[in-house]
């Protein structure tokens, strides 16, 4: 019974060990995404610090200089930042 | 049974098991250690002309602030040419002007599926990239139905800045990419600023 316990404890942390990095380079990953999409918009923010989801690309980004967007794409297509 | 024994039984079914798990994490380990050190992919071969394909149609409405369109109300601060002297060495070396023998064909649907794929550029940085392409196309279209107070020149400088906006975010993910754009840019350019080739795309 222990060991299974041990096999058990080695399997979760494994499974934790190698699913953590893969969700933190898709957060960094879109972190860079937004902070090119503001620059490219002309928007202040400096860098992209947070990202939180609302729904299917919908997001609100929080930039370093404290400044907050809402970032998604319109019915038309075009993506829009706008200031929170 | 005692429990010694019935710990024993198990511990000797679960070694191979064991091991075999180990040799799984040991392959995982080292492809994820080998997926990070591979190189962004390029799909197409070096030294095909790539270029920035904008798309055809535009939706109508606009809530963006176009801050980079020629209308902006700073085009005096942005420099005749604001390609780093760099950039414009390796242009020049790597790719002669349109129209120049050894020149190869620009493949528009080739850069196209290269930015598309590029894992360089964000989802929505591709999106906002392409309105800005469509923002400038419609420019064009404008100026070359007479009705825009923009010169050919503002284009010019409106079409450099939208060039380096792409380069300084394919650069580090992506040089290869970038080095094609670079060396199509004055190919590009010459389909923008012909009314007949900007009517074919």
């Amino acid at each position: 019974m222990n060991k299974r316990v041990q096999v058990w404890t080695l399997i979760v942390a494994m499974t934790a060990f190698f699913t953590g990095p893969s969700r933190a380079a898709e957060d960094v990953s879109l972190l860079k995404d937004m902070t090119s999409v503001i620059a490219l918009l002309g928007l202040p923010c400096g860098q992209v610090v947070s990202v939180k989801r609302l729904g299917d690309n919908d997001h609100i980004a929080s930039c370093k200089d404290g400044n907050r967007y809402r970032v998604f794409l319109n019915a038309e297509g075009r993506v829009v930042a706008q200031k929170q | 049974m005692s429990d010694s024994s019935v710990e024993s039984h198990v511990e000797e079914q679960l070694m191979p098991a064991m091991r075999i798990a180990g040799l799984l994490f040991l392959l995982l380990t080292a492809s994820c250690a080998w997926m990070e050190r591979t190189p962004p992919q390029s799909g197409a071969p070096q030294g095909e002309a790539v270029t920035v394909e904008p798309s055809k149609s535009r939706p109508a409405g606009q809530s963006v602030p176009k801050t980079d369109l020629p209308d902006a109300k700073t085009p005096a601060k942005v420099p005749a040419s604001p390609v780093p002297a760099e950039q414009t060495r390796k242009k020049e070396s790597a790719t002669p002007g349109p129209g120049k023998p050894g020149v190869p064909p620009l493949d528009l649907t080739a850069l196209e599926t290269r930015l598309k794929e590029t894992k360089a550029i964000g989802v929505f940085t591709k999106i906002t990239l392409k309105n800005q392409v469509d923002d400038l196309l419609d420019q064009f279209r404008v100026y070359y139905q007479g009705r825009s107070k923009i010169s050919l020149a503002e284009l010019r400088q409106s079409y450099d800045m939208l060039l380096l906006k792409v380069l300084s975010l394919l650069q580090d993910g992506d040089p290869s990419l970038a080095r094609m754009v670079v060396a199509s840019r004055e190919a590009i350019w010459g389909i923008l600023a012909d009314p007949a080739k900007f009517a074919t795309l």
